[in-house]
Parts: C-alpha cells; structure tokens; sequence
C-alpha cells in the first residue's frame, strides 16, 4: 500500500500540492486524475523520494521515502513521464545493470530478464543498442526496468503518452496482470479512455487537491454525469460540461 | 535522498555501486566522438612536439645566410673577410640587386666601381646593401651582416690610428661585447618545461566530453531520473560517474605519456643537450602521479556540468574553466617563479612539478609525491560530497 498523508508542496513559494491525502492499496490499480499542472508529477516524485514535501508524510510499503529513500525504491517500480534511455547500451544491458542495481544476482536475475523479455515482448530489440528506438520501444523498456526486479508498488507517470495502439494494449495488458498478482499500481494520465477503462479507483485532482475519489461509475454517479470526462470536468472545475460550454469555457 | 555519509559502509557501498560504474564504463567507452576527442589530442600534443623540435633544429642548422658580393674584386679583402660560417658569400661581377634578391639571396652587398680609388683618397667609399624586408629572415641576416662590417671598419681605423701614432683607445672608450650564456641544455629544459603543462591540459580534454555527457547530457536526455529512483546513495552516482570520466582522461594522458617516451628518440634532443632520461619507472610513475588529479579533474568538470543550464551550456563553460589552470600553470613556469617545498600540496602544481622531474630523470621526494596525491584524493572525496547533495537539488528534475 501506499499511503499519502496531508503533504504540502511549494515551488518557489507557489503551492503545487495542498494537504494532499489518499490511500493506494494493494492489488489494486489508482488512476491519479488530472489537468497539465494540476501536481500529479510533483506528487508521484514525492512518492518517489525525488523531491521533498514541506509537509506530511508518504509511506511506500512500510518505508517512508524522505527518511528511507533506499527501502522506499527497493519496492518501487517507477517509469517516469518521456523518460530517456542509455542509448549506448543494449536492452539486455541495460535491464541486466538495473536488476542487479536493485540486488539480483545469479539465477534469480536470468529468471527475471527472461520474465520481462517474454512478457514485454522484447525478443527483437535484446542485443540493439536503444539508439532510435520507437517510442513504444522506449515504453517496453522503460517498463521493463521498472518490473525487473518485480517490485511491489509500480508507479507510472503519463504512461500511454505518444504510444500507438499496439504499445498501449501491450501496456494494459501487463498492468492487468501486474493487479492479479497483487502489485499496487499508481499511474497518472490526462487521458479520459484510458483512465476509464483500466482503473479500479480514481483520484481527481486540480489544483494541487484531490477534488474527488472512487470508481469512474462512483465518481459519475457523483457528480451527476453520464461518462468520466463530464464527472472529471465538474468535479475539477466546479461546473457541468454543458454549462462550462454554454458559458464559451473550455471543458 | 537524505543519504548520510557513513565512511563504515563505504566498502559495501563500493560493492553495491559496481553495476552502476559498468554502465557508466560502457556508456564512456562507448561514446566514439568523446573517445576520439581523448586519442587525438593525446597523440597530437607529443607529435607537434617532435614536429617542432625537429624543426628547430633543422631550421637552425641550415640557417646560413646567403650573400650576393657584386663588385667583390674592387675589395677582395670585404669578401675574404666577411666568408665565414653563419655567412655564405658568393662574388659575382655583375647582377640586378632585385633579381638576386628574388632568386633566393638573402642580402646583396654592391661595392661600388669607384671604391677603391675613394678608400685610397679616405673619402668614404660607398657599399650598398639590397634587402628585402618582406623576408621575414631579412632583419636578422641585415643585423648579421652589419656587425661584420662594424667590425671589419672598426679594424681598418684602428690600423688607421695606429700607423699615424694615435691611441685607437682615444676613439673608444670602451667596447661593448655580448655573450651568449645560454646553454643548449637550459634551452632544452625550456622545451620539456611546457610539457608538463601539456599532459595536464590533455587530462582536462580528455575527461571533458564523457563528463558533460554524463551529468548534463543525461539530464537533457531525461536518463538522470530512472538512476535517482534506484536504491543508491548520492556519492555512489558521483563516485561510479567520475571513475568512469577520469578511466579515459587518464588513459588520455598515458597514451599521450606513451607517445612522448616513443617519440623522444627520434626527436633531435641530444640538439638542445637533453639525455633521454625517462625510463619505465619513471613513466609508470608520471601515470601514477596523475591519477588522482584525473579523479579530481572529473569529479570537479561533473559538479560543474550538473550546475549548468543544459548540454550545451555545460560543454561552453568547462572548455572556458579548463584553460585557467593550464594557463596559470604556463605562467608560473614561464615567470620561473621559485616556488616553496609546501606548494607541491596544492593540486595542479604539485603533479606539474613532479612531472617535470619525472621527465628530465630528476630526483622527486617521494614523501611530497604521496603527501600531495593525498591532499588530491581528500579533495576528491570532498568534492563527491559535494556532488551527492547536489543530486538532491530539486532543479535537477525536469519540469513535467
């Protein structure tokens, strides 16, 4: 589980996240819901021990990434929002060097680079460098480092951004099965369909705040509309979509 | 991020690290425009060394200047008098001063048809001197000839002054003669003192692209972040990033090292009266003395490319920063500032003073070599503190 609690962040004395508290449990996939500049990356890097709340606490499992940063990474998985790759190594060395990062070693690495290679489907692209790789490429590979050494919660930031249809079912399909393992999975995204349609639970969030929390069907019911984009649009604007419209704001 | 430093735990940690500093390896080694950079300045320094010296030498052995005489048979005696070695003189009866200058004569010297009959009369015959003074070797073959001819005339009115009974003393008071006392040693020890120098530069270039590559490159290319998020203390990043950007600085200036020792027979130094005093020991040692300035030098070039705005940023102000210390090392050698015993701590100018040893087969303490290295070393580690806290600045992070 992970477990979020009443955090605070400021960039240059503007708050980005304000008394931001949610729970992700285990088995689970959370959807983190929300505008460009609403604090969903700022709030996975503090998940992450890569930025620092002013306030509150997060617990990753049973550490806590500001004062154990090491034990919270151990069990993390993270892929990061257009994150780059080493383009001078090949995917088996690349994934070799991050798994034995993580402490794996012997036969229990082999089994795990041969794990990813067959689920991620990575069999083509083992011994090239990274060098030109598609962007759906670089999402297999991302994402199979972060599984690598199968970590316990998997984070992931904007995920399906610039995939073709092919890499975002390949995606989703690992993530199903990720959940029926019992992995906790936190991804954020903008994108509505997606959202809809692989999340257990949804976190909206605008300015900083979760506006609103539950299934798509809970968060429709909710906020008294008919699909999510119209549930997430009330709920993060305080408005209907067809008042929003009728009003020329954009929805 | 609130990695404590914990010097117990600094063996396990080494351990630890040991897949981080492979891809960092393999990433450096692998990097064929920085690898390049490395080989081709490390093999071009000690060749345009040679190169020079052989060309020194060569220039100063056929550095005989030609003299056309026109008229040489209405005073034999300027002729005779002003053959010699530095000075080739031909006597021709007649010739255009311009076309002998052209037709590689350096001066033309024309003696007059009536000179004989004016010196008879002591009425002041007259020489004329061609020059072209757009020959750059023009002014110091004029200057030559002149002092000859000072002499020459300086002879003549004292044999003047002696055959009326007049003191030639009367007409000089004094005689002002210059003397040389440069040796081709010291001019020798000129040459190798710029070495030294040189090799450091070579470290700088060499490690400088692997280490732009490494820290601002990899945080444009968005590759630092997946490193943050794994389970590794900050020095262990700084620690795995600098043995790899100082492996190809320092193999740089081995290679360079290498090359020097493999050139230095062909090179005329016997010339200049240098023995070639470097032996493997002494190369073995020339490598060892820069290791740790390799360790500080990547370490310092990766603290300051993560301080930078970008990759570009990052490669503008290292070429800047890394010609300050050559430049200072320069100047210090060529002032010939007497330095104290205690200076030889101070990084740059201690591994500068032992290499000049090293090169010229000189005795260096020991005791100073490893005093100075430590002081190195301490401040690499301090400088790996430094780069592990600066992994935690937030402004590393790429604004999503």
């Amino acid at each position: 589980m992970i477990r979020v609690d009443n955090i605070n962040k400021s960039f240059a004395g503007k708050p980005v996240l304000r008394n931001l508290s949610f729970e992700v449990p285990d088995g689970r996939i959370t959807a983190l819901l929300g505008a460009n500049g609403a604090g969903k990356t700022s709030c996975l890097r503090i998940i992450c021990g890569l930025l620092k709340a002013d306030a509150g606490r997060v617990l990753v499992g049973n550490a806590d990434p500001a004062l154990d940063p090491r034990g919270a990474r151990r069990q993390l998985g993270v892929v990061g929002d257009r994150e780059g790759l080493y383009e001078r190594l090949t995917v088996r060395e690349y994934l070799d060097i991050f798994a034995r990062m993580q402490g794996l070693s012997g036969k229990t690495l082999a089994e795990a680079l041969a794990a990813v290679r067959e689920e991620l489907e990575l069999g083509a692209l083992w011994d090239r460098r990274t060098k030109g790789f598609s962007q759906g490429e670089r999402m297999k590979v991302s994402l199979a480092r972060a599984l690598v050494h199968r970590p316990q919660h998997l984070i992931l930031d904007e995920p399906t951004r610039g995939l073709d249809v092919l890499a975002v079912r390949l995606l989703r399909k690992t993530l199903l099965r990720l959940r029926a393992d019992g992995t906790t999975i936190l991804f954020s995204s903008h994108v509505m369909p997606e959202v809809a349609e692989l999340s257990d639970r949804v976190l909206v969030m605008a300015a900083g705040q979760i506006v609103g929390a539950g299934t798509p069907e809970q968060l429709a019911a909710e906020s008294g509309c008919s699909n999510l984009e119209d549930s997430f649009v009330a709920l993060a604007y305080g408005q209907r979509p067809n008042v929003a419209i009728a009003q020329g704001e954009p929805a | 991020m609130s990695d404590k430093w914990n010097p117990g735990a600094v063996l396990d940690g080494l351990t630890q690290m040991a897949p981080l500093l492979r891809k960092e390896l393999l990433e450096a080694w692998r990097d064929r425009r920085a690898l390049l950079m490395a080989i081709c300045f490390s093999l071009m320094f000690p060749a345009a060394l040679a190169g020079g010296t052989i060309f020194m030498v060569k220039k100063q052995s056929e550095d005989v200047t030609r003299l056309a005489l026109i008229g040489a048979e209405r005073a034999p005696l300027i002729g005779e008098q002003l053959q010699s070695s530095g000075l080739d003189v031909e006597s021709l009866a007649d010739g255009d001063p311009r076309d002998l200058l052209a037709a590689d004569y350096d001066l033309v010297l024309e003696i007059t048809d009536d000179f004989a009959q004016r010196y008879q009369d002591f009425r002041a015959p007259r020489l004329y001197l061609y020059v072209n003074s757009s020959d750059t070797g023009s002014g110091r073959a004029q200057r030559e000839l002149q002092e000859r001819l000072g002499a020459l005339q300086q002879m003549i009115v004292t044999q003047r002054l002696s055959a009326r009974g007049v003191a030639p003393q009367l007409l000089a008071p004094w005689r002002l003669e210059t003397r040389d006392v440069s040796t081709p040693s010291s001019r020798g020890a000129l040459i190798l003192a710029t070495v030294p120098g040189l090799l450091i530069m070579t470290l700088f270039i060499a490690c400088l692209a692997t280490a732009v590559d490494s820290s601002a490159g990899e945080r444009e290319r968005l590759s630092l972040e997946p490193l943050l998020v794994q389970p590794l203390a900050g020095w262990q990043i700084i620690t795995a990033k600098t043995l790899a950007v100082a492996s190809l600085g320092w193999l740089g200036s081995l290679l360079a090292i290498s090359a020097l020792v493999l050139l230095m027979p062909v090179m005329p130094l016997a010339e200049f009266g240098i023995q070639q005093a470097t032996t493997l020991a002494g190369v073995v040692a020339m490598g060892l003395v820069l290791l740790p300035l390799a360790l500080l030098v990547a370490v310092v070039q990766i603290l300051l490319a993560l301080r930078s705005q970008s990759f570009k940023d990052a490669q503008t102000q290292l070429s800047i920063l890394q010609i300050a210390p050559v430049v200072l090392l320069m100047v210090l050698d060529m002032a010939q500032i007497k330095l104290a015993d205690s200076w030889q701590l101070l990084p740059l100018i201690g591994q500068q003073q032992w290499l000049k040893g090293l090169l010229v087969g000189d005795w260096v303490s020991p005791v100073w070599m490893l005093a100075g290295s430590a002081v190195t070393l301490a401040l690499v580690v301090l400088a790996i503190m430094v780069g592990a806290r600066a992994l935690q600045r937030e402004s590393l992070l790429s604004a999503s």
